[in-house]
C-alpha cells in the first residue's frame, strides 16, 4: 500500500536532487532545469497533500504554480540567451567580473 | 451560491492593472522612435493621481476573495509607502533612460507590474496569493535587473539574482506545502486558528524555516545575502533603488504578516533565533561594507546591516518593535531614495559609480553633496535626522523585551557604520577634486532632492505624526496576535 509517506519522500528525493543540482553545476542551464525540480518537488507534495487531507485546495495550487514556474523559465532562457551573446558562454564560473 | 466579492476593497489594485493595460496600449499607438518620453509624463500622472485616491482609503477595510484579500492599516500603510517609492523610482527612470531612446517604455511597464506585485503582497492572506504576488514582483525584477544588455555586469547581475530567487521561491513554496499538510489550509486565518491552539512540532518548524527563507531572500538577512552586493552593483542604478527600498519593505510586510500574525502563538520559538541572526546580519553588513570601493555596493552592504536593524524589531515581538520597524522604513525611504537619485544625477554626470571619483563633489556640486551628506548622515544614525529616531525606536524596543545584549551589538555596530559612511562625507568636503568641472543640475531634480532632504530632516524633528501612523498602522492589522 502507497502512502502519504512514499509521495513525501519522493517529493523530498526530487527536491534534494534540485538543491544537489543547483549546487553543482556549472551550465546555467542545468541549474534552470533544476530550479524546475524544486517546484516539481513541491507539486508532488502538494497534490499528496491535498489527496490526503481531502480539500481541493492543494490542486488548484499546482496550477499556479505551473504557471509561475513557466513564467520563470521564460525569463531564465531569455537571460541565458543574453548572457550567451554577450559573453560567448554559459558556463556559471565565468560570471566573475564581480566579486566582494 | 457564489461569494460575494467586495470590490472596493481591491479598488487600487484594479486601478493599478487598468493603468498598465491602457499605458501597454498607448505604447502601442505612439510612434515608433519618439523622442519625447510620453510613458514617463503619463505614468507620473496617473502615478500622481493614485496617491491621491489612496489617502481617500485609508478607512476603506474588510476581508474579501473568500477570507484571501485583506485590506486593513498595514496593506493601507504599506500601499502609500510603495506608492511614494514608486514616484521617486520614476524620476530616477526619466533621469536614467535619457540616452536609451525607444527600449525605456517597456521599462515604464515593468516597474508598474513590480508595484502591482508589492500592492498585492501588502494585502495577500492567504499563502496563494502571497506566492504568486512576490512572483509578481521577483520575476519584473528579474527582467529590470537584465535590462542593460550591453552591459556586461547587467547580464551577470540578472542571472545571478535569477538563480537565487528562484531558488528562495522553491524553498517558499515547499515549506508552504508542509504547513498545507499539516494545518489543512493556505488561509492566513485557519492557519492562525491552527498554531493558538498547538505547540509547534518539528515538522513545522522545518516548514517555518523554509518560508522565513524567501522573506530573508527579500529583506536579505544574512544567509540568504549572497545576491544583493553583485546585483546591487551590475543592476541599472533605479531597479537597485528599488530593491533597496521597494522590494525590502515588501519583505518586511510578509515578515510581519507572518509572525506578528499566524506565527505570533510561537513567538517564543522564533523570536532567539530572529534575535541572533539580527545580529549576525547588522555584524557582516557593517564589516564587510567598511572596505568597499563601489558605492552603489557599498550601500548594498549598508541594506544588509540595516536588515539586521529593522530584524530587531521583529525579534522583539511586541506592538512597539513592529511599529519601531514601519517607523523606521518611512525614514529609510527617503533616506535611501534620496542618496541613489544623487547616485544616479553623479553617474550621468561622470560615468562613474566608484567612491574615489566622489573627492570634493562639495565643489562640484553643492546640492548633491549636500543632499548626499545628510543622507549618509541619517543612514549612520545621528541625531536629529530620521535615521537616529528610528534606530531609537528599534532599540527601544528591543531592550524592553529583554535583548539586552542585541542592544549592546547593535550600538557596537552604529559605531563602525558611522565610519564608513563618514569616510564617504569626508571625500566629498575634505579632499581635492580629481576634476574641477561643475556638475549641473537641473530644476526639478534640484526640487525633488531639497523635498527628500526636508523629508529626511522632517521626520527627525517631528517624529510624532509618522510615529502615530506607524502604530495605527499595526494597531488595525488584520490576525494581528500581540
Amino acid at each position: 500500500m502507497i502512502g502519504l509517506g512514499h509521495y513525501l519522500a519522493l517529493s523530498a528525493i526530487v527536491f534534494s536532487v534540485g538543491v544537489f543540482g543547483i549546487i553543482t553545476s556549472r551550465n546555467v542551464l542545468k541549474v534552470l532545469l533544476s530550479l524546475e525540480l524544486l517546484l516539481a518537488a513541491s507539486n508532488i507534495s502538494f497534490v499528496a497533500f491535498s489527496r490526503f487531507n481531502g480539500d481541493y485546495t492543494g490542486q488548484l495550487i499546482v496550477f499556479f504554480v505551473i504557471l509561475v514556474a513557466a513564467a520563470e523559465v521564460a525569463v531564465g532562457l531569455a537571460i541565458i540567451v543574453l548572457m550567451y551573446r554577450r559573453l560567448n558562454t554559459i558556463q556559471a564560473d565565468e560570471l566573475k567580473e564581480m566579486k566582494w | 451560491m457564489l461569494p460575494v466579492i467586495a470590490w472596493n476593497l481591491i479598488s487600487l489594485e484594479i486601478l493599478i492593472t487598468l493603468t498598465l493595460v491602457s499605458l501597454v496600449i498607448l505604447d502601442i499607438l505612439l510612434p515608433k522612435g519618439t523622442k519625447n518620453d510620453w510613458l514617463g509624463f503619463a505614468s507620473f500622472t496617473a502615478l500622481l493621481g493614485l496617491i491621491v485616491f489612496w489617502t481617500t482609503q485609508q478607512s476603506v477595510t474588510g476581508i474579501t476573495f473568500s477570507g484571501m484579500f485583506v485590506s486593513d492599516s498595514l496593506s493601507w500603510f504599506f500601499k502609500g509607502f510603495f506608492l511614494i517609492t514608486m514616484i521617486f523610482i520614476f524620476v530616477m527612470t526619466q533621469q536614467f533612460f535619457k540616452f536609451l531612446g525607444e527600449r525605456r517604455n517597456e521599462f515604464y511597464l515593468l516597474l508598474w507590474l513590480s508595484l502591482l506585485g508589492m500592492c498585492l503582497i501588502a494585502s495577500s492572506a492567504d499563502f496563494l496569493l502571497l506566492f504568486i504576488s512576490i512572483e509578481i514582483l521577483t520575476i519584473s525584477l528579474y527582467v529590470m535587473t537584465a535590462y542593460l544588455r550591453s552591459d556586461k555586469l547587467s547580464i551577470e547581475a540578472g542571472m545571478k539574482y535569477l538563480i537565487l530567487g528562484a531558488l528562495s521561491s522553491g524553498f517558499f513554496l515547499y515549506g508552504i506545502s508542509f504547513l498545507y499538510g499539516i494545518t489543512h489550509s493556505t488561509r492566513f486565518a485557519a492557519i492562525q486558528m491552527f498554531t493558538a491552539t498547538h505547540s509547534i512540532s518539528p515538522l513545522m518548524l522545518f516548514a517555518m524555516v523554509l518560508i522565513f527563507a524567501a522573506v530573508g531572500f527579500k529583506i536579505v538577512a544574512v544567509p540568504f545575502h549572497m545576491w544583493v552586493p553583485d546585483v546591487y552593483q551590475g543592476a541599472p542604478t533605479p531597479v537597485t533603488a528599488l530593491l533597496s527600498v521597494g522590494s525590502k519593505a515588501a519583505g518586511f510586510i510578509i515578515l510581519i504578516r507572518l509572525f506578528f500574525g499566524i506565527f505570533g502563538p510561537w513567538h517564543a520559538e522564533w523570536s532567539i533565533l530572529l534575535a541572533v541572526l539580527s545580529a549576525i546580519t547588522m555584524c557582516y553588513g557593517n564589516l564587510v561594507a567598511m572596505f568597499q570601493t563601489n558605492i552603489k555596493r557599498l550601500l548594498g552592504y549598508s541594506s544588509i546591516s540595516h536588515a539586521g536593524y529593522l530584524l530587531m524589531g521583529a525579534a522583539a515581538g511586541s506592538m512597539i518593535g513592529a511599529s519601531a520597524m514601519n517607523f523606521y522604513l518611512l525614514g529609510y525611504l527617503f533616506t535611501n531614495l534620496a542618496a541613489f537619485l544623487v547616485i544616479i544625477l553623479f553617474s550621468i554626470a561622470v560615468k562613474s559609480d566608484d567612491i574615489a571619483d566622489y573627492a570634493g563633489l562639495a565643489r562640484r556640486s553643492g546640492i548633491l553633496a549636500g543632499t548626499l551628506l545628510i543622507a549618509l548622515i541619517s543612514l549612520a544614525g545621528l541625531p536629529p535626522l530620521a535615521g537616529f529616531f528610528g534606530k531609537f525606536a528599534l532599540l527601544m524596543a528591543i531592550i524592553e523585551s529583554g535583548f539586552i545584549w542585541l542592544a549592546l551589538i547593535a550600538g557596537i555596530n552604529i559605531v563602525i557604520s558611522l565610519y564608513y559612511y563618514l569616510m564617504i562625507v569626508k571625500k566629498i568636503y575634505v579632499d581635492t577634486p580629481n576634476s574641477t568641472s561643475l556638475i549641473a543640475v537641473s530644476l526639478p531634480m534640484r526640487l525633488i532632492l531639497i523635498l527628500s532632504m526636508l523629508a529626511i530632516i522632517g521626520i527627525g524633528i517631528c517624529q510624532g505624526p509618522f510615529l502615530d501612523a506607524a502604530i495605527a498602522s499595526v494597531k488595525g492589522m488584520y490576525l494581528l496576535h500581540f
